[in-house]
């Protein structure tokens, strides 16, 4: 500056060229044939310290002797401009990582390039970023893809790689779910059309041809929809959840097996105690010539086999896994079946059976043995809590009802009721609360056969009041079953 | 007369230990609720009682748990007669999960061998009268 403002005033051109070498943000140097610098501005002396009377790979490697493949030097032969990226050593010694655009200097074209001009520009913090943006990406316990329009993946991290393979160039389709066409509700592609991020689960197959449950989440890389070139995918793999989730279903499922084959061992053991009960009784009354002891052994024995084929024929309407048989029924026909059939039991115990029944009632496709069976259940259970109960005028009414499109059968009783202990019980398998009476089975049933027609069971009741379970089924499921049975 | 208490909801074990415990000279009281047998066991004041555990509304252990409680019926020898575990598998603290209570005197699986049960009965209640 000094040896400038010696001067009267510089001309205009100057003063621009002046302001532009010292102000443009990068580090400006001017260099001769000899690799001596001969000119810097402040940004350079800034960055890279003393220059006056060095030589270049001096001062921006710390060499003694020119660098290997000098881009100056070609651009002191060819007079082309050239641009590189390059490492070399700040003032403090520092690693330096810059870019720098070579320029020749001559006064006209075709002359000798005596100088070059670099101007270089720090790119320490950019390559810092772009390390932990690759480490990120690499390193990141996911899977990450980038794919481009035509679903060709142009980049995959680490993770994807491993577990998919060399898949750069490949469909992401291909790769993922190893398919020829694009999945059906792409998330990608709904990401291409409209810009946003999209999430979905999605199984795919690794490399080694297993399995793989994962999350995917697909961002657009760009700023507009019309503009998206690219997608990224990032994949969570929830594989070991998934797994974890299916053995807590499967131990559920084999406790409910030990629960179930527990309550048969317990029914089974109190019916051979009566069996060895009768034997027993029946072996005293021989021994004493006892003909009342011989009556109650054979009663005993009897009681005992009638129980043995009633477990056994309620587990296997438990136990069987079938689908109902459905056929076109008026719900009121079924109920007057039961009524029929059940009218002396109750009144034998003094119990009065009504029917309240939907007078508008149509048939609908019902498994015709299922609900008799339900309805047994639930009818046999009410005129036992009847019975069971202080109140001399047991009542069981059985109802239909159809309302909002949904069929139900309602089971009414004004007996023994129950407390919400009991209530909270009564479709675990083996609960009974007729001791000896019952199997324990007939509501788990029950429950079974209404699930079965995708309907639903539920119960309200008050101790010493009574109880009402409901049966409900909705027609539209009723229907749709229906269709699927006559399609098969 | 040495008297026995039968707790169980199923009148055909009523009826089977009943007829052992006759047969053993016992005088035989039956309840086939915990409810029944706690008034009976403080009525009668038996010299043993045959208890279930699995009845409907109140399990045999609750009523097990009050008899020890009680200070009137605490020493009554309790044998335990049920399907709920084999006898080689019993494990009463699993049961009531309170170390406080002390185990019942026997434990009998169902169903039970009559001449091991006539032998901790001699052993639980000595001297009962001869047969009849």
């Amino acid at each position: 500056m000094s040896s400038s403002a010696k001067k009267k005033t510089p001309g205009l051109e100057e003063w621009m060229y002046h302001s532009l070498f010292q102000q443009v943000p990068f580090n400006v140097a001017i260099i001769d044939r000899d690799y001596n610098i001969v000119s810097a501005n402040d940004n350079f002396t800034e960055y890279f310290g003393q220059w006056r009377g060095r030589k270049c790979y001096k001062v921006y490697k710390n060499l003694d002797q020119p660098c290997l493949g000098c881009n100056a030097r070609l651009t002191f032969e060819d007079a082309q401009p050239r641009l590189s990226d390059e490492s070399g050593v700040d003032q403090h010694g520092k690693e330096a990582h810059y870019v720098v655009h070579i320029a020749p200097l001559r006064k006209r074209k075709g002359a000798t390039v005596k100088y070059i001009i670099e101007m270089s520009r720090d790119i320490v913090e950019t390559k810092n970023w772009q390390m932990e943006y690759q480490l990120l990406f690499e390193r990141v316990p996911c899977y990450i893809t980038v794919i481009d329009r035509n679903y060709k993946i142009i980049r995959a991290n680490e993770a994807f790689r491993k577990n998919f393979g060399d898949v750069i160039g490949r469909r992401c389709f291909e790769v993922y779910k190893k398919r020829k066409t694009k999945c059906p509700n792409c998330p990608a592609s709904r990401t291409f059309r409209d810009g946003q991020v999209h999430r979905s689960q999605q199984v795919g197959i690794k490399k080694g041809g297993e399995q793989a449950h994962y999350v995917l989440t697909t961002s657009p890389l760009g700023r507009q929809a019309d503009q998206i070139a690219h997608v990224i995918e990032m994949s969570t793999d929830i594989s070991d959840v998934k797994k974890l989730e299916k053995e807590v279903l499967e131990a559920e499922r084999l406790g409910a097996v030990g629960q179930t084959v527990a309550g048969l061992a317990h029914s089974i053991k109190n019916i051979l105690m009566g069996l060895e009960g009768g034997m027993y009784i029946m072996g005293r009354g021989l021994e004493v010539n006892d003909r009342d002891k011989l009556d109650q052994g054979w009663e005993m024995l009897e009681r005992n086999f009638n129980k043995t084929t009633s477990l056994v024929r309620d587990f296997l309407s438990f136990a069987k896994g079938r689908m109902p048989e459905l056929e076109m029924v008026n719900p009121n026909r079924l109920v007057e079946e039961i009524i029929g059939l059940y009218q002396a039991i109750a009144a034998d115990v003094g119990v009065a059976l009504k029917a309240d029944l939907n007078p508008r009632a149509h048939s609908v496709p019902l498994d015709p043995k299922g609900i008799h069976t339900c309805l047994t259940n639930l009818v046999s259970n009410a005129i036992d809590a009847c019975e069971m109960s202080d109140n001399k005028h047991g009542e069981v009414c059985i109802s239909t009802t159809d309302k909002k499109g949904v069929l139900s059968f309602i089971v009414s009783d004004n007996g023994t009721g129950m407390d919400s202990e009991i209530k909270g019980k009564v479709f675990t398998t083996f609960f009974t609360t007729k001791g000896g009476k019952g199997t324990g089975l007939g509501l788990l049933t029950t429950r079974k056969i209404v699930k079965e027609h995708g309907g639903r069971i539920s119960v309200s009741s008050k101790p010493s009041e009574g109880t009402r379970f409901r049966i409900a089924f909705p027609k539209s499921r009723l229907n749709a079953l229906y269709k699927e049975e006559k399609s098969k | 007369m040495r008297t026995v208490l039968i707790v169980d909801d199923e009148p055909d074990v009523i009826a089977y230990l009943g007829a052992v415990l006759e047969a053993a000279g016992f005088a035989v009281h039956a309840a086939d609720s915990t409810e029944q047998g706690l008034k009976l066991a403080e009525q009668v004041r038996p010299d043993l009682i045959c208890l279930d555990i699995m009845m409907p509304k109140e399990s045999g252990l609750s009523l097990y748990t009050k008899l020890r409680a009680d200070q009137k019926l605490a020493d009554i020898p309790v044998v335990i007669i049920s399907g709920i575990q084999t006898e080689q598998e019993f494990d009463f603290q699993a049961l009531v999960k309170d170390s406080s209570i002390p185990p019942p005197e026997a434990f009998f699986e169902k169903p039970i061998n009559v001449a091991e049960f006539e032998n901790a009965i001699k052993r639980l209640v000595p001297q009962p009268r001869a047969r009849t």
